[in-house]
């Protein structure tokens, strides 16, 4: 890449749903991310290149997106392996981003072979033998879908030459340090441990009936909200885990206990010191937690 | 030995005689004069530790937690099975209700009949909350391996600490035949067979 | 001669084998690739977890199946003797998010797939970055959409008795204006026309008062004589049971009642995707069998004259936008934000059932059936709107796309008939 040429952008599917791509098109600032790269191939915009090219391996390629997991052989598109073709341009790229929870650790599709689909670099938590190869290029992005905003900051760092700071996991630090219950709209009912009182109620925190999974879950879901505007747990519904390696667990709506103690304690959090601050917390009765925020005229 | 050495040990001694006393002559009859002439202090100087009776007592409830909690967290501690673990916490709470009485009656006697007295500062389960947590983990570590059903922590805990408190009741109204720890293993295996999975 | 043909810009990729002779196509096979499984990924999960992972067969209409989910378990907990009556409010909220998906889908496929690709075929490019106005709408719209339900794509906030928000006028004001500055768009970009003048037009006579976006496209279809192409069985099926759509069915204009148990799956040889028939004909779904059944005024002067054409089909879905955004309008409006959110305790759960649970996605009747055994699903079958459009059809008669394609006389023009349908390979491969 010259100085000057601005990097060569390739989007490419593997076995997915989309979800990412069309999560990526409702960035409000899509267009102004996009100028700074030359869009060589995506899926849905029109770049002038056919699929039949991008297949050929040939194209230019300095940013590489993935979407979608991955399986060794079996999926074929014109012919080719969608593999042999990843592998290609992830050779040539100097930036690989794996988009969503497919590309970055398997995700749903994974469910179907556990033992012949997993992510590009990672098989749930585990490296793949690809890791190496790939290591100090790759940047992932779990989410089902990706969020927007997040792939945003990621083409714009790489576009202003900047160093991305990443756990060992290969995720950003600014995006994945918090876990999705920092920021969340019901904070204060999970400090004061008041769960709600059943699905569509402002009041109270999902965690302990709900199956909500924010406290152990890596994310900024509420920091950067989803569509500029909301989030699951703001809506209600129970954080699911979906950027996590094991995404997606089971009996999700329900919150997995062991003689009424949860059985994934918040992030890093000693079970000890959740069940003390708990069981302090929750010997207070607070007036103002036990009401409704809002009564219309009923 | 250091100024907060000694006021740590003279504040351990307060509560000692204290509990002696409530559970002598009941908790409403004993006065703070009372404990203070039985330690040959001053009751002013008493008032320093403790302000009123009330804060006495409360702090004595989270002291029996604390002992009783450190003890059921070596047990925790240990790697051995959650039968073997039922077993020690039982025989833990009855050698306790047997060397020192006062302490498990006054739980029993005060903390759980006076709840007035803990209203305001003993909210639910705050004074006890260091017992109560390594019970949970005990139950929690004990569902995980497999060994303790899944269940509402309260019906696990009715049953467990129930069962106990009820059998030192027993000895304490002098209606136990036997002496209590003659009674650990049956009761030990019949709280594991009503809990196992 | 047989040719195939990769074709991209719809969800996925699809490959046509055409047969030609002539220059002339005189049959199509149409070839889904990768099958995903998600039917066979559910079995043994709780019942509700259906409403997080079948969302994910689609990334652009992941909404409908969610809708098509918690619809199939209210089905089936209604078998077991437990009520689920949702409020005016759940259901308005759920009808609203859905048709925000709806006008989402249609937009972005207008945008991204039908203008693109019709000015290549007629090689009439214009400078617009049509994707500019697809990305604007779709963050526009549901935005709209997430205030309700959290996010969009991959939302799971409908379960069992209502849905997961509680909002507050505050955000039902915001979606308002966010439904108003979709109408803006239709108005100025769309169409050129208000949107009161846009609702009175309801013959093709009056057609060319729309101007805008949509109005280049009926120059194009119009100046280049595809008006008449892509013609199929002329059968339409409606099944879903979504607010502002009608149930039923319609063989040229003659409406009559469905019954879902006549529908039948069939496996096909050659591709991952299953065909469907109902009385074993081939039956049109989506917009056009919508607009069809309900007998929409203009849709059906367009009809009378062109059939089911390319340019009834392309219309019919962008006539749909503005009939959903008045539907959008309407349900924000009547609001009642007393009533509760969701009317069943989460932990009324069923053990055993069986339940059916059917929707109007944006490509057409979408399919849900859930059995469900001591908690655990034994078996989930999902039957979506591309496999009634995409099928290759029986002995008897050849499928609706494939039927649409025959007589085209280049494969590009073919391709563009195919795209017409709003193809979602993803779906289709589940």
């Amino acid at each position: 890449m010259s100085a000057k040429a601005k990097p060569a952008l390739l989007w490419l599917q593997s076995i997915t749903c989309n979800g990412n791509s069309h999560s990526f098109l409702n960035h409000p600032d899509l267009f102004s991310i996009l100028s700074h790269f030359e869009l060589v191939y995506h899926p849905i915009l029109e770049t002038g290149q056919t699929i039949e090219k991008m297949l050929a391996g040939t194209l230019p390629c300095d940013v590489l997106v993935l979407e979608g997991s991955f399986r060794q052989k079996g999926l074929r598109k014109n012919g080719v392996e969608v593999l042999e073709v990843a592998l290609q341009y992830a050779h040539k790229a100097e930036h690989i981003i794996t988009a969503g929870t497919c590309a970055t650790f398997g995700g749903i599709f994974k469910q179907k072979a556990p033992d012949a689909i997993s992510g590009f670099c990672f098989d749930e938590a585990e490296q793949t033998p690809r890791y190496r190869q790939y290591a100090d290029k790759l940047i992932s992005l779990p989410g089902c879908p990706i969020h927007p905003k997040w792939l945003g900051y990621v083409l714009m760092m790489i576009a202003d030459g900047r160093q991305i700071p990443l756990d060992e996991m290969h995720r950003p630090q600014e995006l994945y340090g918090i876990t999705v219950h920092t920021g969340c709209s019901r904070n204060e009912y999970f400090e004061w441990k008041v769960d709600t009182k059943g699905f569509g109620l402002k009041e109270g925190c999902l965690f302990y009936e709900q199956g909500c999974q924010g406290p152990y879950t890596r994310g900024s879901c509420n920091r950067i909200l989803w569509n500029d505007i909301s989030s699951k747990t703001i809506a209600g519904t129970p954080c699911l885990g979906c950027t996590e390696p094991d995404f997606p667990r089971t009996t999700l709506f329900e919150t997995k206990t062991r003689m009424g103690i949860p059985e994934t304690m918040p992030l890093g959090v000693p079970r000890r010191a959740y069940l003390t601050a708990t069981g302090i917390a929750k010997s207070f009765k607070i007036k103002r937690f036990e009401e409704r925020i809002i009564t219309y005229d009923r | 030995m250091t100024m907060g050495n000694r006021k740590r040990l003279k504040r351990e001694s307060i509560i000692q005689t204290a509990l002696q006393l409530f559970s002598v002559n009941g908790f409403h009859k004993t006065t703070i004069p009372d404990i203070a002439q039985k330690l040959g202090m001053s009751v002013g100087n008493l008032y320093n530790y403790f302000s009123s009776k009330d804060i006495l007592a409360q702090e004595i409830i989270k002291y029996t937690s604390e002992v009783l909690g450190e003890k059921i967290r070596e047990v925790n501690m240990l790697d051995v099975s959650a039968e073997e673990k039922i077993h020690k916490i039982v025989e833990i709470y009855f050698t306790m209700a047997k060397e020192k009485p006062e302490m498990i009656e006054y739980f029993l006697r005060v903390y759980l009949s006076n709840r007035e007295v803990f209203s305001s500062g003993c909210e639910g389960m705050i004074c006890v909350s260091e017992f109560i947590t390594e019970i949970m983990i005990f139950f929690d570590d004990a569902v995980a391996s497999g060994e303790l059903r899944n269940q509402d922590f309260f019906s696990a805990f009715g049953l467990f600490m129930g069962y106990l408190g009820g059998m030192v009741f027993l000895k304490g109204e002098g209606v136990l035949p036997k002496e209590i720890e003659t009674y650990i293993d049956d009761i030990s295996r019949n709280i594991y067979n009503a809990l196992k999975a | 001669m047989t040719v195939k043909k990769l074709i991209e810009k719809i969800e996925g990729e699809a490959e046509l084998d055409f047969s030609l002779k002539n220059g002339s196509v005189e049959d199509v096979t149409i070839n889904f690739g990768f099958y995903r499984g998600i039917e066979e990924i559910m079995i043994s999960k709780a019942p509700r977890d259906a409403l997080v992972i079948t969302p994910r067969v689609c990334g652009i209409c992941n909404h409908a199946h969610l809708m098509a989910a918690v619809q199939a378990i209210e089905h089936g907990y209604a078998g077991t003797g437990i009520s689920v009556e949702l409020t005016d409010k759940a259901k308005a909220i759920r009808d609203f998010t859905l048709a925000c998906e709806l006008i989402q889908n249609h937009v972005k496929w207008f945008y991204l797939t039908i203008l693109p690709q019709l000015e290549h075929l007629t090689k009439e490019e214009s400078k617009e970055n049509h994707a500019l106005k697809a990305s604007y709408l779709s963050t526009t719209i549901t935005k709209a959409l997430a205030i309700f339900a959290g996010q969009w794509p991959h939302s799971s906030y409908a379960v069992p008795g209502g849905v997961t928000c509680d909002p507050t006028y505050v955000d039902v004001m915001q979606a308002q204006a966010l439904v108003d500055e979709t109408v803006r768009f239709f108005e100025q970009v769309m169409t050129g026309i208000s949107f009161d003048a846009y609702e009175q037009i309801d013959s093709v006579a009056q057609m060319h008062e729309i101007k805008g976006d949509i109005g280049r496209l009926l120059y194009l279809l119009g100046h280049y004589d595809m008006a008449k192409r892509g013609q199929s069985h002329d059968r339409f099926m409606v099944l879903g049971e979504t607010t502002g759509f009608v149930q039923g069915k319609s063989i040229a204009t003659t409406i009559a009642n469905v019954d879902v148990r006549y529908v039948e799956e069939q496996p096909q040889s050659g591709t991952t995707a299953k065909a469907v028939t109902y009385k074993k004909r081939q039956y049109e779904v989506g917009p056009l069998a919508r607009a069809m059944v309900a007998k929409d005024p203009l849709i059906r002067s367009m009809h009378k004259r062109y059939k089911d054409s390319l340019l009834t089909r392309i219309f019919a879905r962008m006539h749909e936008v503005a009939y959903l955004l008045r539907i959008c309008q309407t349900l924000l409006k009547g609001l009642d934000l007393r009533q509760d959110s969701c009317t069943l305790e989460g932990h009324l759960l069923a053990s055993d059932f069986e339940g059916i649970g059917m929707v109007e996605a944006a490509r057409g009747s979408l399919i849900h059936k859930t059995v469900v055994k001591e908690r655990c699903i034994e078996n989930y079958e999902i039957i979506v709107p591309t496999q009634w459009n995409l099928s290759h059809g029986t002995q008897s008669e050849k499928g609706i796309a494939v039927e649409a394609m025959v007589g085209s006389q280049s494969m590009d023009e073919a391709s563009f008939i195919f795209r017409a349908f709003d193809v979602c390979s993803v779906c289709t491969t589940q």
